[in-house]
């Protein structure tokens, strides 16, 4: 799920980023240090969007650095239990396949595939149902249910399942 | 805890303060573990004043849950309800976990058991009896296939690789002579500037790859690292038709310095390993073809102590249709067709290691062989391979003999078969002979007079 939020970050500044431009720098080192990183409670950050307030700085004895509390306006992605969430596929193999949906990695085992996908080795791996109507393969995309996830610091693994209704491939890339 | 889905959507909430309540609530539920913050500098009183107004809004929602609780029976019944399902859910067995959680029900796990899979994904482990399912029902696919498992090693055995520092001046010709890495399947030889290596691909690898695969599912095991594996694999298999997630590094074995078929989700009974070294298969010496070493640059022969000129420094390579990949695809192509083929027993009780163990014992069959003073320490070892072969070893000449094994013509064994008319070899007839797994002619093996 994607939430728009606003978060808070103390930055510190070099002295040499002082002068006209210094929220302008601050602004750019906020979204180089917080783009991209992920935090167990939030989730990944996607996006900064906006700076809601840059509180007064407060120079560093000895180092000449200044540290400032800045609150941001930014876009979170974060997986829960229980959600639907779309994804690409990344792998196939006999244990299942992987999938990834921005920067969560998913793996559905083939516990969680249903009984009437069977896995075929070969050049492309995939798992089809025995009349051929469906098969999932690399790049296919595919509509999956989360059913743990686990959020580290710069990774965001889950477990996904597509044993249940509505659930599957909705993408098929050699139709494409 | 069923508090997440009675909360308010949080698609719609605009204020992180109802977000935080959200989060607390649903992390709460799932895993009290996870406090590792970004932000964890902050020390402002807006903060404190945020996280108290999250405590007063949990508290409330606690206090009606409570109130329900108790005034209401249906809310007790539906407790109980939840309370059944989640047993029924902790009987997973637990097969296996990703990041952590179990792949069968996502609840999360605590201790590292089971096998990593780390070929696959580095967070993936699977247990011993999930690999065993694994194993059986990949046996039954393979063989509806008509195919079996083939586990390649790399060094020596598929292709030849140097530092480039180590390339010596009667090499230095090669460094204008590699192949562009634009379309490797084109080429042999190739200077990879990034890892400072050049790798040279054995004679007819790729020929031998094509039609191997036709008849086996193909893994790479080596003991070199990760990253290395993943570039050699991308030289002999661009295409990744061969290899796809199945290129196993030393950073994948469960043991230091041995391979093992245990991160393999074959079974043993249907797997063939090619490699140069035996020593790495200790436990798995049945399903090992030994592979004569591929030796082109210097730097290897010296490694392995030969004082010979390399094949670099001669400008000259093993044969294409001769050398030791084209011998032993003959080889897999008649293990696989007598297994598949010419076995009666029910495909599931064939093991191939048996196969094996038959085509190797015809080789030499009908042979009888003497020994004539071979160095001690070489004797077993000579014996044993000739035996496996289907040699018959005396150790007294008579008649029935028609290999005197000699480095010297002038013993009296040797003396015996020259005068009998008996083929009179070096000890590297057997050796090769087991190498490709073909007697090979014996005048190309004759014991010269000692100077
Ligand atoms: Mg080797
Ligand atoms: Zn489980």
């Amino acid at each position: 799920m994607f939430f728009h939020i606003v978060l808070e970050r103390n930055m510190q500044l070099h002295p040499r980023y002082f002068g006209r431009n210094l929220r302008d720098n601050l602004v750019s080192k906020l979204m180089k240090d917080v783009e991209g990183t992920c935090s167990g409670r939030h989730g990944f950050v996607v996006a900064v969007t906006g700076i809601e307030n840059i509180g007064k700085g407060l120079i560093r004895d000895g180092t000449g650095f200044v540290t400032f509390p800045v609150k941001y306006q930014c876009v979170v992605f974060r997986p829960f239990k229980g959600e639907i969430l779309e994804a690409v596929v990344t792998m196939v193999n006999k244990m299942g396949f992987f999938a990834e949906a921005g920067p969560v990695q998913i793996f559905v085992s083939n516990h969680l595939i249903p009984d009437d996908m069977e896995f075929q080795s070969g050049d492309i791996p995939n798992y089809t149902t025995s009349d051929g109507s469906v098969k999932i393969q690399k790049d296919s995309e595919v509509r999956l249910k989360i059913i743990g996830t686990r959020v580290d610091a710069t990774e965001i693994f889950c477990i996904g399942t597509i044993k249940d209704d509505f659930l599957g491939v909705i993408n098929d890339p050699t139709t494409v | 805890m069923s508090f997440a889905t009675d909360s308010p959507s949080p698609l719609h909430s605009s204020s992180s303060d109802d977000f935080a309540t959200f989060l607390d609530t649903a992390l709460d539920s799932n895993s009290p573990s996870h406090q590792d913050e970004i932000q964890n500098q902050d020390d402002d009183d807006d903060d404190d004043d945020n996280a108290q107004s999250v405590r007063i809004k949990r508290h409330k929602v606690e206090s009606i849950e409570e109130t329900e609780a108790s005034t209401s029976e249906g809310t007790v019944k539906q407790n109980l309800v939840v309370a059944e399902e989640s047993v029924e859910v902790d009987v997973c067995s637990h097969p296996g976990s990703f990041g952590n959680m179990c792949i069968r029900c996502g609840q999360k796990l605590d201790g590292e058991s089971g096998v990593t899979l780390s070929y696959i994904h580095k967070d993936l482990r699977l247990h011993d009896q999930e690999i065993s399912r694994l194993r059986s029902t990949d046996m039954k696919d393979l063989l509806r296939h008509k195919k079996l498992n083939l586990v390649l090693d790399l060094d020596h055995t598929l292709l030849n690789s140097t530092m480039l520092m180590d390339l010596n001046s009667e090499e230095g010709h090669l460094t204008t002579e590699t192949d562009s890495l634009e379309d490797v399947s084109k080429g042999s030889l190739f200077k990879l500037h990034h890892i400072h290596m050049m790798t040279k691909l054995r004679p007819f690898v790729r020929t031998f790859l094509k039609e191997a695969s036709k008849m086996f599912e193909m893994y790479i095991y080596t003991m070199g690292d990760r990253p290395y594996a993943l570039e050699m694999a991308k030289l002999l298999d661009p295409g990744g038709e061969y290899f796809n997630s199945k290129v196993i590094s030393r950073d994948d074995g469960t043991q230091k310095h041995q391979k093992g078929l245990d991160v393999l989700l074959g079974q043993e009974s249907a797997v063939l390993i090619l490699d140069d070294t035996e020593n790495a298969w200790m436990k798995h010496k049945d399903n090992l073809i030994l592979m004569e070493r591929y030796n082109f640059f210097a730097s290897s022969c010296r490694q392995f102590g030969f004082n010979c000129k390399s094949l670099a420094e001669l400008k000259s390579d093993e044969s294409e249709p001769d050398g030791a990949l084209a011998k032993i695809l003959e080889v897999l192509k008649q293990v696989h067709s007598r297994f598949f083929d010419e076995l009666q027993e029910d495909l599931a009780g064939r093991d191939v290691r048996q196969v094996l163990k038959t085509v190797r014992s015809e080789v030499l069959s009908g042979c009888v062989l003497v020994f004539s003073r071979i160095v001690h320490s070489a004797l077993p070892s000579l014996r044993k391979m000739s035996q496996q072969m289907g040699a018959i070893c005396l150790t007294e000449l008579d008649p029935s003999v028609t290999h005197v094994v000699a480095t010297d013509v002038g013993t009296e064994k040797s003396r015996w078969a020259v005068k009998e008319g008996k083929f009179l070899v070096h000890p590297r007839w057997i050796e090769a002979t087991n190498y490709f797994w073909e007697k090979q002619p014996e005048e190309n093996f004759i014991v010269k007079k000692k100077e």
